[in-house]
This record gives C-alpha cells, sequence and structure tokens, in this order.
C-alpha cells in the first residue's frame, strides 16, 4: 500500500514538472515585447576612456594623462 | 630674466666678496689651475636632448672667481643660470651661501624653501620673479669650497620641476667635486 503512494506521489511530481516545464516552453516561444526586451537587457560595465590633454588617447605613445610637449626635458612626455 | 639673472649672480659675489675680503683676499684661489669655464653642466646632459643652447660661459662674475653659465631653452621659454663662485676655504664657501641665501627674497617672490639632497647644506627656494611674470626655482649648495646658485626661470604655469633641479644639482655637486679633487 506504502508502496502504491509513493508511486502515485512520484508520479504525479514528475508529471507536475513538465506540466511546468510545458508552460515555460510555451511562454519562451512567443514573440518578446518591446517591453520584455527592456527587461532582459543587461546594462554595459560602467567604462571611462581615459584621454590625454587634447582629448585624444595620446600622442608619440605618452598615454592618457599625458602629452608630448618641448619642455624642461626637451621633446618628452609630460603630465597635463 | 636678465635683470633677475644680474641681480641674483650680484647679490652671491657680493656676500663671496664680502667673505672673501674677510678671509684675506682670493689670490690662492685665482692661483688655481682649474679652468672654471668647464665646471658648469650643460642642461642637455641629464635631460639626453638638445633642448639647451649654452652662451659662453663668463669667468670670475662679479670680480669673483668662478663661473657662470646660463643656458637657454631653444624656443626661448625658460633658462637655466648656473653660478660656481670659488671660496678660499669651505667656511667661506658655507658664509657666502648664507648671505647669497639672504639676498634671494627680493628676486624669488612667495618663496616656499626645501632642503636638497645636494651638495653641503642643498636648498631650493620656489616662487616667482618680482615681476609675477615667470616661476622660479634657486638651487643653492656648498660643495668643498665653492658656493653654487643654480636659478631655473620659466612659464609661470609650467616651473621647473624638483626631480629636474636635484638631479641636475647632483651632477654639478659631482663636476665640482671631481675637478676640486683632481
Amino acid at each position: 500500500m506504502r508502496k502504491l503512494v509513493m508511486s502515485a506521489a512520484a508520479t504525479a511530481m514528475l508529471l507536475g514538472s513538465l506540466g511546468n516545464a510545458g508552460i515555460a516552453n510555451a511562454g519562451q516561444a512567443t514573440l518578446p515585447t518591446p517591453q520584455d526586451q527592456l527587461v532582459r537587457t543587461q546594462p554595459k560595465d560602467p567604462s571611462a576612456q581615459l584621454l590625454d590633454c587634447y582629448g585624444t588617447t595620446g600622442n608619440m605613445g605618452c598615454g592618457p594623462g599625458w602629452f608630448w610637449r618641448d619642455g624642461w626635458r626637451g621633446w618628452a612626455c609630460y603630465p597635463c | 630674466m636678465l635683470t633677475m639673472r644680474h641681480s641674483l649672480t650680484g647679490a652671491a659675489g657680493a656676500a663671496a666678496l664680502m667673505f672673501g675680503v674677510t678671509l684675506g683676499g682670493f689670490s690662492s684661489a685665482a692661483a688655481q689651475p682649474i679652468d672654471y669655464g668647464t665646471l658648469p653642466v650643460d642642461p642637455n646632459a641629464i635631460t639626453d636632448s638638445t633642448a639647451w643652447v649654452a652662451t659662453a660661459p663668463v669667468l670670475n662674475p662679479q670680480g669673483q672667481p668662478g663661473v657662470t653659465a646660463v643656458y637657454t631653452h631653444r624656443d626661448g621659454s625658460r633658462e637655466v643660470t648656473d653660478t660656481i663662485l670659488v671660496l678660499n676655504d669651505p667656511q667661506g664657501a658655507m658664509s657666502a651661501l648664507t648671505q647669497g641665501r639672504a639676498g634671494l627674497g627680493a628676486d624669488v617672490v612667495n618663496a616656499a624653501t626645501q632642503p636638497a639632497p645636494v651638495g653641503t647644506d642643498g636648498m631650493i627656494a620656489t616662487g616667482t620673479s618680482a615681476d609675477n611674470t615667470q616661476s622660479v626655482a634657486v638651487l643653492t649648495f656648498v660643495e668643498g669650497n665653492t658656493f653654487t646658485t643654480i636659478e631655473f626661470e620659466g612659464p609661470l604655469n609650467d616651473p621647473a620641476p624638483i626631480d629636474l633641479v636635484t638631479e641636475y644639482g647632483k651632477m654639478q655637486a659631482g663636476a665640482i667635486a671631481a675637478a676640486l679633487s683632481a
């Protein structure tokens, strides 16, 4: 008797999960509305584009925060 | 610019002259075989560039044994004036240092001072020119029986970097020490 009850319960659980899966699949098969797309879009991680003194990424390989000019050490990279 | 350079050199020279006379004149210093004209260090040596143009060194500025060399940046925006005065002994050089620094106040406005690891009792005074049109940094130190004043003049918004001033001073002190020990 106990085995019969357990089997019935297991069958019921299996059918229930399959049923939910079917519902889920059915939902995915529908065309997403624009509202759905907004919800699912992942925002990009914050990022910053470092620029040199002239608003570029650097001249002569100076890199961000530096710029190329003729200063105390002659032509060289100097901080902004 | 030139006015300031001459006044600074003059102040240093006057100080050295006063103490030189007190110590008994310059006969021994003047008799030294050192060619003072070879003492100044060219700023191009520390900048690895050709940015600096040297003028002919002036020997015995203000009648004091030593040399003054002026280096001008090729764009004319900066100038380095290197004055090395030779005293009779280290005590005379230290006295000249004290007097020379006392005279800097009139030429370096709003001066801030900081010690510099150059020679003996190295110090850097930074500020602006008397007419507030240029940045000024003056390095003073003693090496043996010499008193050196190195002045860096440049744009207000681009003063001489302290690391460059220190680096140049160390090279200059080394050149003096090598010449004195030769």
